[in-house]
């Protein structure tokens, strides 16, 4: 048994010093998510919003690129029109990435992961209230759009906190700056950002776990997408190391895929190599072993 | 029958068929799908087809709604709206 983790230890320093590629990014990963801003804040100014990006961005924001998926979804539903090209796009992106758009890509998710690094006490959140998700993208952006329209009081933009947030708010500043009445947003729209505003210094990423309807659709995938966590229980030990790596309260020795999951891939750490990211469309073992094993 | 979402096969079978099945739905709404947006004054006939990108921007802006007549009307006339009314 000693013997075997000695073994194993030395593996994992040989991992870590050849490189392999997820090991090598996830210390980096706050830089990625912020590089990714200057896809998603329209450097440029292009404003393609005929196109739908991959994250959960208010288009009606003036720094964004694409449409938001879901306000587009919702709008599509609530005229009544199905939107082929953007569920198309979630389909492919979602087969492929499955949630690793949450935890690497999407700006609204490093915001929040930005204000959990304030140390403030944090508060788990129990495991049901992730399916919630489910029911804000089934009722705020599917039915009550096409059943009531546009106009109801719950239509996921009349509630979103990243429109509130990204148009709103700015937008009531430079009335405010410019001595002009200030448009207040409906109180729900408000109150729901002051609530998402607090939680996400005393829960992670509250809006993601809890509430998101991109995230709802992108963790369907986590299962099959061709990007996923591999767990090898015959090199597993379990010390449980990978409890105390993963923030989101998920056991991933039992469920490496969780729905739950937004494969931050901070799991992969294991020392022992049990849980390692990994793909079946690239021909290799696993991301995090690229190297080791010859890399290609 | 229950599929085995573990079994490695299956897995890509899946990928594969969603990939498709993905890009098939994202070309059709690209090239193919076509809507009648009617203009904002009802007298006048002139009714404009748009392409599914050009409606996912007119969305955008809350630019399109449906009348009590059912028909897909914009909501403006002239230069569009910058943002959604939302």
């Amino acid at each position: 048994m000693v013997a075997m983790v000695k073994k194993t230890w030395i593996s994992n320093l040989a991992r870590r010093a050849s490189g392999g590629l997820v090991a090598r990014l996830l210390p980096w990963r706050t830089w990625i998510q912020t590089a990714f801003l200057l896809v998603w804040l329209d450097p440029l100014g292009l404003r393609l919003h005929n196109m739908c990006g991959p994250v959960f961005h208010c288009y009606a924001c003036p720094l964004a690129t694409f449409a938001c998926p879901i306000g587009v979804i919702a709008q599509f539903a609530a005229i009544g029109i199905f939107p082929f090209v953007t569920v198309g796009f979630l389909v492919v992106i979602g087969a492929v990435f499955g949630s690793l758009i949450c935890g690497w890509v999407c700006p609204f998710g490093l915001l929040q992961d930005l204000t959990a690094k304030v140390p403030t006490p944090k508060l788990e959140l129990p495991k049901w209230t992730g399916h919630l998700r489910y029911v804000v993208l089934i009722g705020t952006v599917l039915a009550i759009p096409y059943f009531f329209g546009e106009g109801h009081r719950l239509f996921i933009c009349r509630v979103c906190p990243a429109g509130a947030l990204e148009k709103a708010v700015p937008d009531m500043a430079q009335q405010a700056i410019a001595g002009q009445q200030i448009a207040w947003p409906n109180a729900l729209k408000l109150t729901i950002l002051a609530l998402f505003l607090i939680a996400i210094f005393f829960t992670k990423r509250p809006w993601c776990r809890v509430l998101c309807p991109l995230g709802a659709i992108f963790s369907l995938f986590n299962r099959i997408s061709a990007f996923f966590i591999r767990f090898k229980a015959d090199k597993c030990t379990n010390c449980l190391e990978c409890h105390k790596f993963c923030e989101y309260n998920i056991e991933p020795e039992k469920s490496s895929n969780d729905l739950r999951c937004i494969r931050c891939l901070e799991c992969t750490e294991c020392r022992f190599d049990a849980l390692t990211a990994a793909t079946f469309v690239l021909r290799r073992k696993s991301l995090g072993q690229a190297k080791q094993n010859g890399g290609g | 029958m229950a599929m085995d979402l573990t079994d490695k096969k299956t897995k890509i079978i899946i990928f594969y068929l969603l990939t498709l099945l993905g890009a098939v739905l994202f070309a059709y709404g690209i090239f193919f799908h076509f809507t009648n947006i009617s203009p904002q004054q009802k007298d006048d006939p002139a009714v404009r087809t748009a392409s599914e990108p050009a409606l996912i921007k007119e969305v955008s802006i809350g630019g399109v709604a449906r009348d009590t007549s059912g028909k897909l009307r914009q909501t403006y006339t002239g230069k569009p709206p910058q943002f959604c009314p939302t």
